[in-house]
């Protein structure tokens, strides 16, 4: 799981000095290293990048590993830091393990037309993007047990260029008992490997001192994933232990959190062949059923130390597989405690279909719905958000993303109505 | 009476042996060059059309998908060979080809140690197979009239052996689909030699 944490300070481009944002955008999950690592196509991973499929996930669940073996699918040999018989010196010495011979490195660049409607004269209503993001993206294994996964992203926020630098470093003892250690994403949608534009509510939805779903934060998770019974579907658990908010905490308490989802059907969740004989497949084929929850507890720092607030949240997540179509949908509940302010309680949900017209060609349509005070007088804003994925090449996307307000007209007017064309690569 | 008798032998074995087939045979071998082209292997050398019905071996041919490669990359086979297709890889693989004259054939998805096969009944067929889970594996099965063929090593080297006595059009089939065609001639004793230089 990815993440970014930006620190942000107002500078803008025109200076040519570079801010440092706080709160981060979804990343990339797509590294072309692991490409050339195994001589093999995107899509054996990818639904459409960076959307996993299902044998994608299983390859994350094994530390970024082919199933069954590494060792037989890699097309090119590690370089070795110590020789295996190494092994028996220890404690006399280092523990032997190895390093990507090439440079596990990738590229993905994002360009953008945007247009929104209803504007003012005096503003512009449609603008190219180009470039909106550009990432460094690097991953791989070191020997049998460590692993990692990082990125520099530089990412245009309006008049401001914001970067960021997570990385992660991950412990994988055992399929069932990894710890990851870094940049930790919370965020089980996750928004980061979403296909649309505009990103998922439950992800962006703010709690009263900005917290967000959508932030990565440094912290530690104790994560692992087995497969289910007759090696089909199975389980995946993440429990951590962040920040909370920033890359340096803003306070003294730290935010835990955990999370489960159990699949039901489809390709086991670390791999494997056993019952998955069919008549049909495709890469973007996985027909399964999977469910999950989070639970997030912390403290959230305000401007000063009496405005902390108390955050719980819980989420509930869907995610249907059958054939061309998958239907997900998540559902989030939020309660924030102020001293001296009502609580507040907030609810997002979302529901998406995503239909496979031809493996590189996919409709998707979301409706949204945010309530930010479920005990105020204003009702949920409820969003339309239909978008159409092209991809070109494996490595090459288009994509066209609408947003339409359709539970209150003021905010169409309010220039949230509008729609993307954004174009991605990456090698 | 004895001359007669030893006539009437002589007879016997003569249609003997005409009726067993054509017992004299060669090795027809040579180098196959393509100007510009550093990897000469993987090209089929066959003849084109021999004398005769040729029955395809009872023993199935067999391509496997290991290491997310199909193994052999290229497989010639006559004309109503049955491939068996494996997966010896810790992963699914899949066997499908988008060629007419193999009938579009999609053999699904299978575990390791499981066995799909597939007749090829089209002479002049040389249908591509692919996977659709790994859509970098390719390979190619080619259909031929008879058994006289062979595949070129990287160096361009080739070999067909137990070829009948007689006068033949050599091709090459490529999947750069480049023409070449050359007469060669087996002669009664002795192998033919035939080295063949296609145009990049």
């Amino acid at each position: 799981m990815k993440t970014s944490l930006k620190i942000r300070w107002r500078i803008p481009v025109s200076l040519l000095l570079v801010s440092l944002a706080v709160l981060s955008a979804g990343t990339a999950g797509a590294i072309p290293a692991f490409t050339r690592k195994y001589k093999t196509s995107c899509s054996t991973c990818h639904y459409a990048f960076p959307q996993l499929n299902a044998f994608g996930k299983a390859f994350r669940n094994n530390g970024y590993r082919y199933p069954g073996g590494d060792e037989n699918f890699r097309k090119e040999d590690p370089v070795e830091l110590g020789s295996e018989a190494y092994k028996r010196v220890w404690p006399d010495a280092i523990w032997p393990s190895d390093i990507p011979a090439t440079g596990p490195f990738a590229i993905h660049a994002i360009g953008r037309y945007n247009m929104s409607f209803n504007q003012p004269d005096t503003v512009a209503n449609n603008t190219f993007e180009f470039p909106h993001e550009v990432e460094l993206l690097y991953g791989g294994t070191i020997g049998q047990e460590v692993s990692f996964f990082g990125e520099v992203e530089f990412e245009t926020e309006g008049d401001e260029i914001e970067i960021a630098f997570p990385f992660r470093l991950e412990i994988n003892h055992r399929r069932a008992f990894n710890v990851s250690l870094g940049s930790q994403t919370i965020d089980p949608t996750p928004n980061h490997m979403r296909l649309t534009r505009t990103k998922y509510n439950v992800s962006t939805l703010k709690s009263r001192n900005q917290w967000r779903l959508e932030d990565g934060q440094s912290g530690m998770q104790l994560w692992g994933a087995g497969n289910g019974s007759g090696g089909k579907g199975g389980w995946k658990y993440g429990a951590g232990i962040v920040n909370g908010q920033g890359v340096v905490d803003a306070n003294r308490d730290k935010d835990v959190f955990v999370g489960m989802t159990y699949k039901i059907g489809g390709l086991g969740e670390i791999g494997g062949t056993e019952g998955q004989a069919s008549e049909t497949s495709a890469f973007y084929r996985d027909n399964s059923l999977t469910i999950g929850g989070l639970l997030y507890s912390g403290r959230e720092a305000g401007a000063t130390v009496a405005e902390k607030e108390d955050l719980t949240v819980l989420l509930g997540t869907a995610d249907f597989w059958y054939a061309r179509l998958i239907v997900n949908g998540s559902i989030l509940s939020m309660k924030s405690d102020i001293a001296g302010l009502s609580d507040r309680k907030s609810l997002a949900w979302y529901a998406q279909g995503q239909y496979v017209l031809y493996p590189w060609l996919i409709g998707i349509a979301r409706l949204e719905s945010t309530d930010s005070n479920t005990d105020d007088a204003t009702a949920a804003r409820t969003t339309l958000v239909p978008a159409v994925v092209g991809m070109l090449r494996a490595n090459v996307k288009f994509t066209l993303d609408y947003k339409r307000p359709i539970s209150d007209y003021d905010l169409r007017k309010a220039a949230e109505e509008g729609f993307t064309a954004q174009a991605n690569f990456s090698f | 009476m004895k001359t007669k008798r030893a006539l009437t032998t002589a007879l016997l074995a003569g249609s003997l042996l005409i009726s067993s087939g054509p017992t004299v045979a060669g090795t027809i071998k040579g180098k196959v060059t393509i100007a510009r082209a550093r990897n000469l292997a993987d090209m089929v050398v066959y003849v084109e059309k021999a004398p005769g019905d040729f029955t395809p071996p009872k023993k199935h041919a067999v391509m496997d998908q290991k290491n997310l490669v199909f193994i052999p990359h290229v497989l010639p086979a006559v004309v109503g060979s049955t491939v068996d297709f494996l997966n010896s890889d810790q992963v699914l693989h899949n066997v499908f080809t988008p060629d007419k004259c193999a009938k579009k054939f999609n053999l699904g998805t299978w575990p390791r140690g499981e066995v799909r096969s597939m007749k090829f009944d089209q002479i002049g067929c040389s249908a591509v197979l692919l996977c659709n889970v790994h859509p970098e594996m390719e390979a190619y099965v080619v259909v031929l009239q008879n058994p006289y063929f062979a595949v070129t090593d990287k160096s361009g080297l080739y070999a067909i052996p137990d070829v009948p006595e007689g006068t033949y059009t050599l091709r090459v089939w490529n999947k750069k689909s480049l023409e070449f065609s050359q007469q060669v001639t087996v002669p009664k004793q002795g192998d033919a030699t035939a080295d063949l230089k296609l145009k990049g």
